[in-house]
């Protein structure tokens, strides 16, 4: 029995097949809410049958905190408090589209220079958020060190945040009409406002310097391992038609080969201003969405230094009433957030506060996908898929 | 997107939808609850709509219990919004449609955008509007047995029963109100 086994004539296990089939009741399992692959907290029902999933119903509201109704009770400055809290992951990018549907309804024209910090600092938000993504995702499938790496890089990006807005999570730095002095740049006076902190410039370019090595390290460590690419390749893989009849936007949705982005097609910020590409996926498994996201920091990189090349001078607040009473009227302004669309239907009755706030967020329409996508397959491709779909509690439940 | 691309899209719904507006660059049809899928239907199949972006509602009511009450008098009814859009452009259709609110129910879309399902059951338990034919309808966020729709007007935030907000401080009080201070007993 003391064989040595020769390495190159093992048996191969994983072509060993069981060709006896037992039927066997289905099993509920409850994942959930408290798991850590679920982001916060996700409750889902399972229905397995062996290691395969025949069904699964996700249960929300362990999050919901009702702010469509707190908006109605709010003026329209204190509801970009709550809104920062939505997607907290990243928070600024949760208040352009709000702010930019209260401008529009009060038709107010925004500095030049106002839209530019705009479209830097959500730009930054994105990079943060595809970050905590690139962590994330690996630790929950498994490999540890990518989440340590990630952490420290994303804190460059989260130091530049807080330099110019205050806050690294909760910016709340947008003014209906422009935005606030930064939070770094000293004290100020009316004729001179320093809307940046001294120094911003140069400290973006190296940090942006330092985000592209970031995005090649993870290329190489993450996308270049063998194991992640045969846990996520060809796994998860959502058809287009599914996605656009569900409503599931952003990354999830380029990466099954629809090259749909809002800061092309739109004109909610001065994107056209710059040019950057919009990655696309080919098959729509896990793999490509983890891929056309990680593209993305380097396209969001490459538009803040030119941002940063390009920026306009002039003042950064246009002239607002003192106190914000936003006219009759309805709009809906959404935008391309780091995890797909985000828009905020605005109905107006003239008050002080919106008579009513529709917020519509990307996280609840990708994981309604998730019955479906989940349907037949393995449970230990439940996590990757999941952790694919980049979602925050705080995005679904709202 | 050019500024043509968008007229033409914007002409060819409004000749086919009587009753429709543009207002704040937003494309607003109203149809009657009755046509209500048919209406999608027709969007998704003839105008290339196939992107189901969002369904909510909203009440319309003179009696708010909390927040601000309409400043004209409107009809008391739920208004339906439906949101859909392309995804090679920035074309987006919002359909409302307004239904009573005795009896409030309406047509479930999930048999033509499936991405309606969980839209229809946040406005079953926010509201209570009762979508017909819809596959799973139960609560979606509350706890089964939460009594009451927080959205309506008539629901009282009871925080604000109990302490009154005090970001009101700031809004009121402003000249243009015209409070007077007084400066007595200083």
């Amino acid at each position: 029995m003391a064989q040595t086994m020769d390495p190159n004539n093992m048996p191969i296990l994983s072509e060993a097949s069981v060709s006896v089939e037992i039927e066997t009741e289905d099993m509920t399992l409850n994942i959930g809410p408290q798991h850590p692959s679920t982001h916060g907290v996700l409750r889902l029902v399972a229905k397995i049958n062996g290691e395969k999933i025949s069904s699964v119903e996700p249960v929300l509201g362990y999050m919901h905190r009702g702010y469509e109704k707190l908006a109605e009770v709010r003026t329209y400055p204190q509801v970009t408090t709550l809104v920062n809290r939505i997607d907290w992951v990243s928070g600024f990018a949760n208040e352009i589209p709000f702010i930019a549907g209260a401008e529009k309804l009060m038709e107010i024209e925004v500095p030049e220079r106002a839209q530019y910090i705009r479209l830097i600092l959500t730009e930054m938000a994105r990079i943060s958020s595809h970050f905590v993504f690139n962590g994330a995702f690996p630790l929950e499938i498994g490999a540890l060190t990518p989440i340590f790496l990630a952490m420290e890089d994303r804190e460059r990006v989260l130091d530049l945040l807080e330099s110019v807005t205050g806050g690294r999570f909760h910016p709340n730095f947008n003014r209906i009409g422009g935005v606030k002095p930064a939070a770094g740049a000293g004290p100020t006076t009316k004729k001179d406002i320093q809307d940046l902190p001294a120094g911003f410039y140069h400290d973006t370019k190296v940090a942006m310097q330092k985000v592209l090595e970031a995005v090649d390290r993870f290329e190489d460590l993450i996308g270049g391992n063998e194991v992640f690419q045969i846990r996520t390749k060809n796994v998860g893989v959502l058809p287009k038609e599914v996605a656009e009849e569900y409503g599931v936007s952003g990354p999830i949705l380029r990466a099954s080969g629809v090259e749909f982005d809002l800061r092309k097609q739109s004109n909610y910020l001065p994107y056209d201003k710059f040019d950057f590409e919009i990655p696309i996926g080919e098959n729509g498994d896990c793999f490509d969405r983890w891929s056309v996201r990680t593209s993305e920091m380097r396209e969001s990189a490459k538009i803040i230094l030119q941002a940063i090349d390009d920026m306009p001078s002039g003042p950064i607040q246009a002239k607002v009433p003192k106190v914000i009473k936003v006219p009759k009227g309805q709009t809906y302004v959404r935008a391309e957030n780091p995890k797909g669309e985000m828009g905020y239907y605005i109905i107006s009755e003239g008050g002080l506060g919106p008579y009513r706030l529709k917020i519509r967020t990307a996280s609840f329409s990708n994981i309604s996908i998730l019955p479906i996508m989940l349907e037949g397959a393995l449970l230990p491709d439940l996590i990757a898929i999941m952790g694919s779909l980049d979602f925050v509690l705080g995005d679904v439940d709202r | 997107m050019n500024q043509s691309d968008q007229n033409e899209f914007v002409n060819s719904i409004q000749s086919k939808f009587q009753n429709s507006s543009v207002e704040f660059d937003t494309l607003k049809i109203e149809v009657d609850s009755h046509s209500w899928i048919d209406t999608h239907k027709t969007l998704k199949a003839e105008f290339n709509l196939k992107f189901f972006n969002w369904l909510s509602a909203v009440d319309w009511d003179n009696d708010v219990k909390i927040g601000d009450a309409p400043k004209e008098p409107v009809t008391p009814s739920f208004e339906i919004i439906s949101c859909l859009s392309k995804t090679n452009s920035d074309d987006l259709v919002i359909s409302s449609t307004k239904i009573s609110k005795e009896d409030p129910q309406i047509d479930s879309l999930v048999e033509v955008f499936g991405g309606a399902n969980w839209h229809e059951r946040e406005a079953y338990e926010m509201f209570g509007i009762n979508f017909l034919n819809h596959p799973n309808l139960k609560k979606l966020y509350l706890p089964d047995a939460y009594e009451g729709n927080p959205l309506l007007k008539s629901f009282e935030l009871i925080s604000r029963e109990v302490k009154p907000w005090p970001g009101d401080v700031d809004v009121e009080g402003m000249p243009e109100d015209n409070i007077v201070v007084s400066e007595e007993g200083s």
